[in-house]
């Protein structure tokens, strides 16, 4: 498949774990179904979700967001892209492909059958996806 | 015995499948099964098919491949039907319905687009452009113990969250909507705010292309704007 990398211009060929766990959802849960022929069994597929923590409006994800704030140093203000895109940059890309990977072999190899989880989850218009700590990641697929 | 299905084209695809392995371990053999109008790419179907990375690397390939040389209706991964025939039959009912799905898609790709945000550059700027929040903010790194006021922040600071991730997933595909025949939102997931399929026709494919390029430099670093494509049309069969 095929990669856009946001920052260049060209259309990079790629086809790493990454790139196939993005588009994970579509071959699984999309695509033409045919209703006279059978599903293979699906289950452990849908781990797919396992980090999509929903932001609900509770008082553990209120104490969470809180807590966040009262951690940031507003007054050292912004980061300063010029020192940190080199380093951030190269650590996440291996942390995020890693990462992929990871969640990917997960995903295909352990037994869980949330895909109708996946579906309710889908439908409920208040589901927000909560954000874990993270650095920004640019993933440039080659 | 069982076969697999991937992909139905119309029977005047070139179905160049040589080199491409399908489904199993060890890889089965793709095939085509033929009907009057319409083609499906087949396999022999793996006893206790599971759906490990390399089976649907596999599938995702042969799409990949038929679409290099045409417009292909990818199936769902994992179906399957009990002999060719069966297949034949599928074929011939919907032949029609098949047919004019493959002509909307013609020329057409699906491009998929996920985007999160940074979760601390998010809080910074709620709090820098909320005067209610960032005043309990304050009282509570000041000191003030009262729970009530962490509860306070965390409520507003959850609906500030949500408000702008909202806001800004609707530029995005207001942004790209016109260059796009047709598009398709599902549920973001992980850090995600946004997770979107667009239709994209070939002649609008470079003006598409340059949009989100424009867009995911406008949001900048703190945003992860992730787009794939030119896929199969997955979303928009």
């Amino acid at each position: 498949m095929t990669v856009v990398p946001q920052g260049g211009g060209t259309v990079a060929r790629g086809g790493g774990s990454g790139n196939l766990y993005d588009i994970l959802e579509l071959i699984l849960d999309r695509g033409l179904v045919i209703d006279v022929f059978v599903r293979v069994s699906l289950v452990g597929i849908e781990i797919l979700k396992i980090d999509a923590r929903i932001v609900v409006a509770s008082v553990d994800t209120y104490l969470r967001f809180a807590e966040a704030c009262n951690r940031l140093d507003l007054e050292s203000g912004r980061k300063a892209p010029a020192q940190l895109t080199d380093v951030v940059g190269e650590v996440t890309q291996g942390g995020a492909h890693g990462k992929s990977k990871g969640a990917l072999t997960g995903a295909m190899e352990a037994v869980a059958d949330t895909l109708q989880q996946r579906r309710e989850g889908e439908k409920e218009p208040e589901a927000r996806h909560e954000r874990a700590a993270r650095r920004p990641t640019r993933r440039r697929e080659e | 015995m069982a076969v697999y299905v991937y992909s139905i084209v119309a029977a005047d695809h070139p179905q160049r499948l040589g080199g491409l392995n399908g489904v199993g371990d060890p890889p089965s053999t793709l095939r085509v099964v033929h009907a009057e109008e319409l083609s499906a790419v087949v396999s022999d179907a793996p006893e206790g098919l599971r759906p490990k990375r390399r089976d649907l690397a596999a599938h995702q390939a042969v799409q990949e491949r038929l679409m290099a040389d045409g417009t292909v209706l990818p199936l769902q991964f994992g179906l399957t039907a009990p002999d060719d025939d069966a297949v034949r039959s599928a074929l011939e009912e919907r032949a029609e319905q098949y047919a004019d799905r493959l002509e909307a898609l013609e020329g057409c790709a699906e491009y998929n687009l996920k985007a999160g945000q940074e979760e601390e550059s998010l809080l910074r700027r709620i709090l820098l452009e909320s005067d209610e929040a960032r005043e309990l903010n304050e009282r509570i790194k000041g000191g003030d113990s009262n729970p009530d006021l962490a509860l306070a922040l965390g409520e507003l600071v959850v609906q500030e969250v949500q408000a702008r991730n909202e806001a800004v997933a609707g530029e995005v595909v207001q942004a790209l909507r016109p260059f796009a025949r047709d598009e398709r939102s599902a549920a973001p997931a992980g850090n995600d705010f946004v997770n979107v399929s667009f239709l994209v026709a070939r002649e609008d494919k470079e003006r598409f292309l340059a949009e989100e390029k424009e867009l995911a430099a406008e949001l900048g670093e703190n945003f992860d704007v992730r787009l794939h494509g030119p896929l199969p049309a997955y979303s928009f069969v």
